[in-house]
């Protein structure tokens, strides 16, 4: 017999600088359910989660817990009433075994209890869940798929009654993403809860039991998971953009001859001193978008950072437009018209404590003295009107908008300063469904009007797909291709990412 | 006199110097080990080897100097893991305010006991004592780094310097994991402190300060990566070149305050190879090290 295990009963949030992230949302998780959380960006669904496990206090509302009231100001307490978040980005320590990671949380150990004792109880414990972990294993060499899977493991030692799934699925690969909504139908059909946040409806319709639909802050309605239609769902989501949705493939490009970005025999260290590029060779020429699909940690990130100029290159040669570029740091990059969309937005994309104004004047104008402020207030409210940005104005602080609204600003200013060539990594991240399209769209825009030539890297297959003019799969620090997207089966794309 | 009596006698001179170079670089580590910047261990190091003057004077034991001096800074630690981890201030500035304001107690505390019995030397340990003094120092490291690499709670402390938003995530108290840390860093390192007067100067002078000897402590926690059993040969390096340095400076005919110079050059230069080599990838600093922790801040 399910029933009301959680009741969030009008919680409202709003954020420094006014941003009101939820307005009074009432809504309830029913033990033995899956409970999708869906919306746009700034919907405030993360916001909620997060309120849930402590992670952000409400500034009003309440939430009960077995129709008692209680009050959660930290993970740590969340933890205690069986409340646990796994997030798109696996909280865990990289430089801590697995071990040293779940122990943290563990309250059945004392603060002087030996990690080899911990190691034991997991490997034991993880057994029973049919899961094979090495405990000993350091986090940073771990795929992103099992970091998600000691994430899950460690829900179900901490005995979670509800587990807060934030985008947690959504970069795994098909047939992870499969075994983990197994998991979680497994987990919930013994009483448990999962609350679904995603942007990939389909998967929302297929695993939830119902469905929430937050919209500006404010629950727009509670559907039944069996009955509800994509388009209707859409619908309450978006209101008429929601006809702007398509998942066809956008226009091809008709490359020019002249490679602008071309690495040749490319090996770069990771940051633990592994071999995380392995001479890696391709060529992005002018007007082409060249989309490389992988599944995260496979040296992706290390050959952006490379060819940005924040990476240093241990052998191998990097050009752009015909120049080498090899070590010559970001600044030369840069000023030779190349935009970039990083994997780390937070921490080479932006700086949140500063306006969107600063962060433009910052890039757009590197060489001059004096800032030509007009000029900046005038890109500013053009790439908010066009990217639909919501911001109260172009000076608030980064920091108050919501996650998908902070990828909003970080892709429209690389995009729109990019003149020759653009790297992407994972560019439509954090974003709702008809501004990730948006995004494409803009992307494969410069590259056809303007001949910019685009490297996205992502780990959205639908994405890669969608916008490449050719294909290429990154795994354990090599590349495969390049494949035509046309004659490329997306099964055999998959089977390359993973074996 | 034969090599293993030579060997045996420049042990017990370094004795005290090791002592003291060592823990206070070990209780920096461990609260740098925390996420927390301090750039209060001058400051620190002052305060703590005048309060250990105060102390001894007062009881006539040099071990209650040593006890009361890492009691009294242990609070310093509380307080300041308090502020850096509540408050999304710099750490930066509350270190450095932190260490003029120790320069400051230092002298209030310092002073009156200087006035009262003109030389601290009978209120000191005795030479007799170096060698267990160096064996306690070296036996709390072993147990830092213990407690640091196979203990929940030293897991929960690398935790908080690498990432404290993920750390609480996992379901750490990181408030409480700091307070433990800050308490049990400043602690030791006032404990380090109350070895400068009262085992290896057996002087107080509120003119002399401590000569920057805080910076330096500062350096052999760097040069060792925050790593309780390599700041022991490190530990000993700095405190012979310190200790010797006169000695080095008339082998090589140098001026006295040149030779003065020779322990700060060597940080210096331990400085430029730790981070102009790949030294810097083995010895690097906790990722979160002097980040704001501030919870209601958005992520993407």
């Amino acid at each position: 017999m399910s029933y009301e295990y959680v009741v969030l009963k009008e919680i409202s949030k709003k954020f420094a600088g006014g941003v009101k992230a939820l307005d009074k949302v009432t809504i309830e998780i029913r033990t033995g359910e899956v409970l999708a959380l869906l919306g746009e960006n700034g919907a405030g669904k993360s916001t909620l989660v997060k309120i849930l496990y402590g992670v952000y206090s409400a500034d009003e509302g309440t939430i009960y817990i077995n129709e008692k009231r209680v009050d959660i100001s930290s993970p740590a307490e969340a933890i205690r009433h069986g409340i646990v978040m796994v997030s798109q980005h696996p909280q865990l320590i990289d430089t801590l075994s697995v071990a040293e990671n779940l122990a943290l949380g563990l309250k059945a150990f004392n603060a002087f209890t030996s990690i080899k004792k911990v190691s034991k109880f997991i490997s034991e414990k993880s057994g029973k869940f049919g899961v094979k972990i090495d405990p000993w294993e350091k986090v940073w060499r771990l795929t992103y798929t099992q970091k998600q899977l000691v994430e899950m493991i460690r829900a179900m030692l901490l005995n979670a009654r509800v587990v807060l799934l934030d985008e947690a699925l959504t970069y795994l690969p098909l047939e992870e993403k499969r075994k983990f909504y197994k998991f979680i139908k497994e987990f919930t059909a013994k009483g448990g809860s999962a609350v679904i946040i995603t942007h990939k409806i389909p998967e929302a319709l297929e695993a939830a039991d119902r469905i929430a639909i937050l919209r500006r802050g404010r629950l727009v309605g509670i559907i039944e998971g069996g009955s509800a239609r994509i388009d209707d769902v859409r619908k309450m989501m978006f209101g008429e953009s929601a006809a702007e949705i398509t998942y066809g493939k956008l226009q091809a490009s008709q490359p020019g001859e002249e490679a602008v970005i071309e690495t040749q025999d490319l090996w770069i260290t990771g940051d633990f001193g592994e071999n995380a590029v392995r001479g890696v060779s391709l060529r992005v020429r002018e007007g082409e978008v060249v989309g490389i699909a992988g599944i995260v940690g496979n040296g992706q990130r290390e050959l952006t950072q490379a060819l940005a100029g924040l990476r240093k290159v241990s052998r191998g040669r990097i050009l752009i437009g015909g120049r080498d570029v090899t070590n010559r740091g970001v600044r030369v990059v840069r000023e030779m018209g190349v935009g970039y969309i990083p994997d780390s937005p937070l921490a080479f994309g932006i700086s949140i404590d500063n306006s969107m104004t600063e962060n433009i004047a910052a890039l757009y104008q590197r060489k001059s003295m004096l800032v030509n402020w007009s000029e900046v207030r005038e890109v500013a409210s053009s790439l908010i009107e066009a990217y639909k940005i919501m911001i109260p104005d172009a000076g608030s602080l980064i920091k108050v908008l919501s996650g998908g609204n902070i990828m909003k600003v970080i892709v429209s200013k690389e995009i729109n300063y990019c003149r020759r060539a653009l790297i992407a990594h994972n560019p439509t991240r954090a974003l709702d469904e008809v501004s990730a399209i948006m995004v494409r769209k803009s992307i494969k825009e410069r590259a056809i009007s303007d001949g910019v030539a685009v490297l996205l890297v992502s780990e959205d297959l639908d994405e890669i797909y969608q916008v490449s003019d050719s294909i290429y799969v990154m795994n354990s620090g090599k590349l495969y291709g390049p494949f035509p997207p046309d004659e490329a089966e997306r099964s055999n794309v998959e089977h390359l990412m993973v074996i | 006199m034969g090599l293993e009596q030579y060997a045996v006698n420049t042990l017990v001179e370094l004795a005290p110097v090791f002592a003291t170079f060592y823990l206070v670089a070990l209780g920096h580590s461990l609260f740098e080990k925390a996420g927390l910047l301090d750039l209060a261990i001058d400051g620190v190091f002052f305060m703590g080897s005048s309060i250990a003057v105060r102390a001894a004077v007062a009881s006539g034991s040099p071990v209650v100097g040593t006890v009361v001096t890492a009691i009294a800074v242990m609070f310093l630690g509380i307080a300041l893991a308090f502020l850096m981890t509540s408050l999304p201030i710099s750490h930066g500035a509350i270190g450095l305010s932190m260490m003029f304001l120790g320069y400051g107690i230092g002298i209030i505390v310092g002073y009156p006991a200087r006035l009262e019995v003109g030389s601290i030397a009978m209120y000191a340990y005795s030479e007799g004592e170096s060698m267990a003094i160096m064996a306690i120092s070296i036996a709390i490291g072993v147990a830092v780094h213990i407690i640091l690499k196979y203990t929940k709670l030293g897991a929960s402390i690398r935790a908080c310097g690498e990432n404290p938003h993920a750390a609480a995530s996992l379901g750490v108290n990181v408030l409480l994991t700091r307070l433990i840390a800050g308490a049990a860093g400043f602690a030791i390192m006032g404990a380090g402190s109350s070895f400068f007067t009262l085992a290896w100067q057996k002087f107080w002078d509120p003119k002399s300060y401590t000569l920057g000897y805080g910076w330096l402590a500062f350096t052999v926690a760097l040069t060792s990566g925050r790593h309780p059993m390599i700041l022991v040969p490190i530990s000993l390096i700095f405190g012979g070149l310190t200790f010797y340095r006169v000695k080095i400076g008339v082998m090589y005919g140098v001026e006295k305050d040149v030779a003065n110079l020779v322990p700060f050059i060597a940080a210096l230069i331990a400085m430029l190879v730790c981070y102009a080599t790949k030294l810097k990838n083995i010895l690097a600093p906790p990722t979160s090290l002097g980040k704001v922790y501030y919870r209601e801040e958005r992520t993407v």
